[in-house]
């Protein structure tokens, strides 16, 4: 009991009490809260960056993907436009050239057969001079003398055959 | 040298001076107040300060926490500047920690009571070890004071977050059984000894034995340096340095025990049944 009331001094204790409540409650209104407060602020900040940070790696990794893949068929596409091309190149140079054997084929025929009415025609110009020839010669021996008549006949006759033969 | 002998003497003549007000002897370094008193006894409302002197050094404590603590907290902007981040990292280590033994949903109304305890504590004992200055926490007085503010809070805490019915229920021992309702008076009496007068006693009496006993040792290691004229400062620094350790370690362990309190008057929660059968088991 002595001790206890050599050390404690209950005025001394009624003050400390007092004077611990007042930094105790300047203390949480001045600077816990606003500090507490600004540290979740802080740390909510952050994670909201951190969160919007990783949203967009998605985005530009979805956005990366489409880009690919849009590409790849853009790519296809390419391609399958120039087998086409090709493929319709080939068609039209064969086409080309079924048409020119075909024309050049018609254009023989048709060479043929001027050929062969320009030898008709020649052999019926020919037969008409080979006759007025005869009729020359006829007319010539006719004038030259008519003594032995059957001798002279067969001697045309057979001029005449000659004539026809060459031909 | 001279320095060590005077003081010395100012040690002598500031026991001189204690015994004089009867409040008790010389038994650590004399501080401003002791000192001025031996120089200018006659210095008006000195005797009131000498009488009044803890006091007179926790409202120096209390100065200085408030002031650092509100210009850090006034300092506002994304990045925080050097004070800021300092204030900043001690904040939210005694947060973390209070967080860590309350858990989320409870914590965040007791940091600013335990840590402000905390701090208020530590620079109080700190000031036993610079010079002209006195740890408000070798006396009893402040001790006792802090204790009985403990307890109170803690209390006000229970019924608070159990109910004043629950909290009685609590103090009664949760007499459920009919061997507990026949306990029911004498758990009453443990419970109220335990919780409400034993708090205060063990709180106060750990923090003012070891402070005291601090100043004590760096009076006896302030001697030793003055006995020994080619080591000075060696066992000064030596002692600094344990007062250093011991005084973080006494706040401390008031906060945590305050902490610790709190924690066992929160309402118990139900939402891990596997963990409270653990514990039921250990019991």
């Amino acid at each position: 009991m002595e001790f206890f009331q050599t050390n404690i001094i209950p005025a001394e204790v009624v003050v400390q009490i007092l004077a611990f409540l007042i930094v105790f409650f300047t203390l949480r209104k001045l600077a816990w809260k606003p500090v507490l407060e600004s540290l979740e602020a802080r740390r909510s900040k952050i994670r909201g960056e951190f969160e919007s940070i990783e949203a967009a790696k998605k985005e530009i990794e979805a956005l990366k993907a489409e880009y690919a893949a849009s590409l790849q068929k853009i790519e296809d596409q390419a391609r399958a436009k120039l087998q086409e091309a090709i493929d319709e190149g080939r068609r039209i140079s064969r086409e080309i050239q079924d048409k020119a054997r075909l024309e050049s084929q018609a254009t023989f025929e048709k060479a043929k057969e001027n050929l062969a009415i320009e030898v008709a025609k020649a052999r019926i110009s020919l037969r008409r001079e080979i006759a007025e020839i005869a009729l020359d010669a006829s007319e010539k021996v006719l004038r030259e003398k008519m003594s032995d008549d059957k001798k002279q006949q067969e001697k045309i006759l057979s001029i005449i055959e000659e004539m026809e033969k060459a031909l | 040298m001279e320095k060590h002998e005077a003081l010395a003497n100012a040690t002598h003549d500031a026991a001189h001076a204690a015994a004089h007000h009867g409040h008790h002897e010389a038994h650590e370094l004399p501080n401003l107040l002791a000192i001025l008193k031996e120089h200018f006894p006659d210095l008006p409302g000195l005797d009131f300060l000498l009488q009044w002197q803890n006091i007179f050094f926790s409202a120096l404590a209390a100065l200085l926490i408030s002031a650092v603590a509100i210009r850090a907290a006034r300092r506002k902007s994304l990045i925080p500047d050097s004070l800021r981040n300092f204030v900043e990292i001690l904040m939210e280590g005694i947060a973390g920690f209070v967080t860590g033994i309350l858990g989320e949903k409870h914590a965040p109304k007791h940091i600013p009571f335990l840590g402000t305890l905390f701090f208020y504590v530590l620079f109080m004992n700190w000031f036993g070890m610079i010079p002209f200055m006195k740890a408000p926490t070798s006396a009893w007085s402040t001790t006792a004071a802090l204790g009985l503010i403990t307890v109170v809070y803690v209390q006000a805490v229970g019924i608070r977050e159990q109910g004043f019915a629950h909290y009685l229920k609590h103090i009664a021992g949760n007499p459920s059984t009919l061997v507990g309702w026949l306990l029911l008076p004498l758990m009453f009496c443990l419970n109220i000894i335990l919780e409400i007068i034993a708090v205060p006693f063990s709180l106060s009496l750990r923090l003012f034995a070891n402070i005291s006993s601090e100043d004590r040792l760096l009076l006896k290691f302030a001697e030793l340096n003055t006995a020994f004229n080619y080591m000075p400062f060696v066992f000064q620094i030596f002692a600094n340095c344990l007062v250093i350790l011991f005084s973080v370690i006494q706040a401390f362990v008031f906060m945590l025990l305050s902490t610790v309190y709190i924690a066992l008057l929160l309402p118990h929660e139900h939402e891990h049944p596997e963990h409270d059968e653990a514990s039921a088991h250990a019991h």
